[in-house]
C-alpha cells in the first residue's frame, strides 16, 4: 500500500480584477481523489502585482517545482533555465516604453513547494519537506491540532514588501539567506494547506483568536453549504481578509 | 485608520504636481557644472511621472490607478502638460503613459549584479519642458490646486488622498503662501487628508540636500522654512517604506525635501506587493 491523497486548490482573484488578472499560481492543476502515490510535489506561488508578467512567472515557477525541477540545494542554478524560458515568453513582440522598462526588472513572484514521500512505510506515514521563499504559507493540521506553519507564524509578521523569487538574476543575490527550508513527517489523516498572503494572514489571525479555521478548510466546497467563492467573498465583505488573489491548495492524506 | 485605502481601478487616486515656472527658475545650481534650476524641476518631474507610469505598467498596458495633472505657474497659471496632453487638467495614468510629448534616450549606470556599474540606455519619456519666465504666483496656483482637488474628492470620497507635488523654488510673488498651503491639506476624503510635498530647488551657498527632515533648523533660509512648515507629516507606510531605503524617520518626518530625490513618494504608495529586492 502507498499513501493516498486528496488535494484540490481552490483560488480567487482579487475583487475588482477579472480572472484573467489572477496572479497566484499553483501545481498540479487536477484534484486528486484518493489515488496511490509514492510522492508528490506541490507548489503555489504569488506574483507580484508591482511587476508585469509576474504571473506567467509564477506559473513557471509552480511547474519547475512540482516537475522536481528545483534544487532546494541550489535554487540560483536551477532558476536559471526558467529565467531564460521566462525571457523567451516575454519578449515576444515589440512592447511599449514603460512596458520596456518594468521588464528589465522582471516578474516576481513567491514560491512554496512541498513535497511528501511515502518512505516505504506502507502509506500510514511518511516525510515532508518545504522550501519557501517570501510570504505564501504552509500549515499542517493533525487531528484538531496545528503541528507546524512555515515559513511565518503569526498575521504580524505579512508586510507588503516580502523578498521575491525574481526573473531577472541580478536581483535575487540574497537567496542564499531569504531561502527558507522546513521538513517534518505526517500520519495517515493529516491535512497541509498551501496558503498565499492574505488568505494565510486571515488563518493567523483566527488561530490568535483561539478559533480553528481548519474545520472550515477541511470541508469547504466539499460540503456545499460552505462554497469557497461566496465564502472567501464573505470575508472581504467584513474586511476580515485583505482585498487580494487567494489561493488555498488542500491536501489530505488517507 | 487614515491612509489605507486601496488604490485600485475602482478607487483611483489622484496626483497634482504644482510647478514653478517663474523667470528666477532660469538661475543656475550653484556648482561646477553650470545646470538652471528649470531644467532640474523638469527632470524631477519627468522622473516622477516616469516613475508612477511604471508603477501601474502590467503586461496588458497601463492601469489607471491614479489621475494625474501638472500645472505650472510664473507668466500664467494653468496646465502644463507639453505635446497632446496640453491643455488638460486631470489625465489618467494610462493617457501620461501613451502620451509623451517626445522619447529621449539616456545612459544610466545600473548594477551588474557582481558589485559593479554598467552604462545601460534607458529610454526617457519628456512630457514637460523647462520654463522660466515672470513672476511666482504661488498663491494663485494653490488655489488653483484647491479647486482641482476639491472637485475630484468630490467625486472620489472614498480614495487615498490626493497626493500634491509642489515643486519650488520657494520665492512666492503673490504674498505668504502659508495659508493656501492649509487650505489644500484642509481638503480631505474619508480616508484622510490630503498630503502636500514640498519640494524645495534652491541655489543658496549653504543648501545642504535634506529629505524629510522633522525640524526646519538646518534649513538655510526662510524659504525652506515656510515650505517646511506648510508640508505634511509623511504617513507611517510612507516612513517605513522611506526605512526600508535606509532612512532614519521620526514620527515628525515632513513631506519636505531639499534638492533631493522624491521617487519614494512614488514607491511608498500601496498598489500591490512590492518586492524588497526590486532594484
Amino acid at each position: 500500500m502507498t499513501m493516498r491523497l486528496f488535494y484540490e486548490a481552490l483560488w480567487l482573484q482579487k475583487a475588482g480584477n477579472s480572472e484573467e488578472e489572477y496572479e497566484d499560481a499553483f501545481w498540479p492543476k487536477p484534484r486528486l481523489s484518493g489515488e496511490p502515490i509514492q510522492v508528490v510535489s506541490v507548489a503555489v506561488a504569488d506574483g507580484a502585482t508591482d511587476s508585469s508578467f509576474s504571473g506567467i512567472w509564477a506559473r513557471q515557477l509552480v511547474r519547475a517545482y512540482s516537475h522536481g525541477n528545483i534544487d532546494p540545494a541550489n535554487i540560483k542554478a536551477s532558476l536559471s533555465k526558467i529565467q531564460a524560458r521566462w525571457a523567451r515568453t516575454v519578449n515576444r513582440k515589440p512592447l511599449p516604453w514603460y512596458a520596456e522598462e518594468k521588464l528589465r526588472k522582471g516578474a516576481f513572484s513567491t514560491l512554496l513547494g512541498v513535497t511528501l514521500r511515502d518512505e516505504h512505510h506502507g502509506g500510514s506515514s511518511g516525510t515532508w519537506e518545504a522550501l519557501a521563499v517570501g510570504d505564501t504559507c504552509l500549515a499542517h493540521v493533525r487531528g484538531d491540532e496545528l503541528v507546524a506553519t512555515f515559513p511565518l507564524s503569526s498575521s504580524t509578521q505579512f508586510n507588503n514588501t516580502p523578498f521575491l523569487l525574481c526573473s531577472n538574476p541580478n536581483s535575487n543575490t540574497r537567496l542564499d539567506v531569504e531561502a527558507q527550508f522546513s521538513s517534518g513527517a505526517w500520519e495517515t489523516g493529516d491535512s497541509f494547506y498551501l496558503m498565499t498572503d492574505a488568505f494565510a494572514a486571515w488563518f493567523f489571525r483566527e488561530v490568535e483568536e483561539g478559533a480553528k479555521p481548519w474545520q472550515i478548510l477541511r470541508d469547504v466546497e466539499i460540503d456545499p453549504s460552505v462554497p469557497f467563492r461566496p465564502w472567501i467573498e464573505e470575508l472581504r465583505r467584513k474586511n476580515a481578509i485583505r482585498n487580494d488573489d487567494v489561493t488555498l491548495y488542500r491536501i489530505d492524506v488517507s | 485608520m487614515a491612509y489605507t485605502a486601496e488604490i485600485s481601478r475602482n478607487n483611483p487616486s489622484c496626483f497634482l504636481f504644482l510647478i514653478d515656472q517663474s523667470g528666477s527658475m532660469a538661475d543656475n545650481f550653484p556648482g561646477e557644472v553650470p545646470k538652471k534650476k528649470a531644467d532640474g524641476v523638469a527632470d524631477a518631474i519627468n522622473k516622477l511621472l516616469q516613475n508612477l507610469v511604471i508603477r501601474c505598467a502590467k503586461e496588458e498596458g497601463v492601469r489607471d490607478y491614479f489621475y494625474v495633472g501638472v500645472i505650472g505657474y510664473g507668466a500664467t497659471v494653468g496646465p502644463s502638460f507639453s505635446g497632446s496632453l496640453a491643455g488638460k487638467e486631470l489625465v489618467a495614468v494610462s493617457e501620461i503613459a501613451n502620451s509623451p510629448a517626445r522619447i529621449e534616450e539616456r545612459v544610466k549606470k545600473v548594477d551588474d549584479g557582481a558589485g559593479g556599474l554598467v552604462d545601460q540606455k534607458v529610454k526617457f519619456p519628456i512630457w514637460f519642458e523647462p520654463t522660466a519666465n515672470g513672476g511666482t504666483p504661488m498663491c494663485q496656483a494653490l488655489g488653483n490646486a484647491k479647486s482641482i482637488l476639491q472637485k475630484w474628492m468630490g467625486q472620489h470620497p472614498n480614495s487615498f488622498p490626493s497626493v500634491v507635488i509642489h515643486i519650488t523654488d520657494g520665492e512666492s510673488t503673490d504674498g505668504d503662501p502659508s495659508q493656501a498651503m492649509n487650505e489644500v491639506k484642509s481638503l480631505s476624503s474619508s480616508d484622510g487628508n490630503v498630503l502636500l510635498f514640498n519640494l524645495h530647488i534652491s541655489n543658496n551657498p549653504n543648501a545642504q540636500s535634506t529629505a524629510f527632515p522633522d525640524s526646519s533648523a538646518s534649513l538655510p533660509d526662510q524659504y525652506a522654512r515656510l515650505l517646511f512648515e506648510g508640508a505634511s507629516l509623511l504617513t507611517p507606510t510612507m516612513r517605513n517604506v522611506a526605512g526600508e531605503h535606509g532612512f532614519s524617520l521620526s514620527d515628525g518626518a515632513k513631506c519636505f525635501v531639499l534638492n533631493a530625490d522624491l521617487v519614494l513618494v512614488i514607491q511608498a504608495l500601496d498598489i500591490g506587493t512590492r518586492a524588497s529586492n526590486l532594484r
